[in-house]
């Protein structure tokens, strides 16, 4: 009698503490953690995804690392400069969400790297030319297939010669098609699949920037 | 007699030429201009087949490129590849568009790059052995 009294006794104060915790901890919880936007066709990774280190090049010939991709949101497509219809289509429609998001008064802009997975052909002069005629910001980035491989690997990004390819020099790469958003710590953050569709990237990205500087 | 044997030959070839090349309407042809350093051009064409019996396209020539290819470029799980179509077919009443993301003519960029505003002359070529020429101006799209 006495003993099951006590436990009682216990089990209320016991749940009077804890449920103010509790509804603290939700409270703090659902502040610090802003609801994950709508987005209209991109793919949002919830925890961004350091990258482990890798050492490319980008067309001023200056060495291009995981810390390169701090400082600024980037979005990264990989292709290769003998790729008239993809690669081609990828960077226009990039071109276009810089357009649309300057339009929108977003600033800083995020910046636009274009990946070649074709260290063989593409010279970081080759990429700077080629990058420049649809954006003069626009960033080439090469580097060694080993290095390569070290950033692609973690984005999921697949890349190789064909199987089609008729001969050495005239080879096509099949290569991923997705375009890749760092956040400004340079994490892995969202991808954008194809088709490409310039309005919703942009209206993306900003939903996923407000999303994450709401979250700081 | 040899006026007639000329005249049927004539009559032959003019109606091989109407069976296909004529018969087909080809519209929003155009090349894609491409970045300085670029090696490989895009173009991209509609073909309407009106007649009921299909027409088969096997090739194209142009006196500008050395080679001029037929590609598919198809996206399976995000992966983008570009695969070389030896015909393309295009079945009585229906229209075959080549167009960004899908099926194209691919081919090596000339010495003397081509500009938005220049155009470039090319022959489809049929399996019937018929030909069809057309003027196709170079766009930035
Ligand atoms: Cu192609």
């Amino acid at each position: 009698m006495l003993y099951s009294k006590m436990k009682s006794n216990i089990a209320t104060r016991v749940a009077g503490r804890i449920i103010p915790v509790l509804a603290a901890l939700w409270l703090l919880v659902s502040c610090s953690q802003p609801e994950l936007p709508q987005l209209a066709g991109g793919t949002l990774l919830p925890e961004a995804r350091p990258l482990t280190p890798f050492t490319l090049v980008d067309d001023h010939n200056a060495p291009f690392t995981q810390d390169s991709l701090r400082g600024q949101w980037s979005f990264a497509f990989f292709g290769y400069t003998h790729c008239p219809d993809v690669c081609p289509n990828a960077l226009g429609a990039l071109k276009r969400v810089e357009t649309l998001l300057e339009a929108d008064g977003v600033t800083p802009l995020p910046r636009v790297l274009f990946v070649s997975v074709d260290p063989a052909r593409d010279t970081p002069d080759t990429l700077a030319g080629y990058v420049a005629y649809f954006h003069p910001a626009f960033v080439g980035v090469t580097g060694e297939d080993a290095e390569l491989k070290l950033l692609t690997r973690q984005l999921g990004i697949l890349y190789g010669r064909s199987p089609d390819s008729s001969n050495d020099k005239d080879y096509v790469v099949d290569h991923s098609a997705a375009i890749i958003l760092f956040n400004p710590e340079g994490h892995y953050q969202a991808l954008f699949g194809i088709p490409h569709d310039p309005q919703k990237i942009a209206a993306d990205f900003v939903a996923i920037r407000d999303w994450y500087e709401a979250s700081q | 007699m040899k006026h007639k044997w000329i005249l049927s030959l004539f009559l032959a070839l003019w109606a091989g030429v109407a069976n296909t090349a004529d018969t087909l309407e080809v519209d929003n042809a155009w090349i894609r201009e491409a970045p300085p350093a670029a090696p490989m051009l895009a173009g991209y064409l509609c073909l309407e087949n009106r007649t009921d019996t299909p027409v088969t396209l096997v090739g194209v020539e142009s006196p500008l490129f050395e080679f001029v290819m037929m590609h598919r470029t198809e996206t399976v799980n995000g992966m983008a590849r570009m695969l070389h179509q030896d015909k393309v077919v295009i079945a009585a009443g229906k229209r075959v568009c080549f167009e960004p993301g899908g099926l194209h003519l691919m081919m090596p960029a000339p010495e003397k790059r081509l500009l938005a505003g220049d155009r470039v002359e090319l022959d489809l070529l049929f399996e019937d052995g018929t030909k069809r020429h057309i003027t196709v101006p170079v766009k930035a799209p």
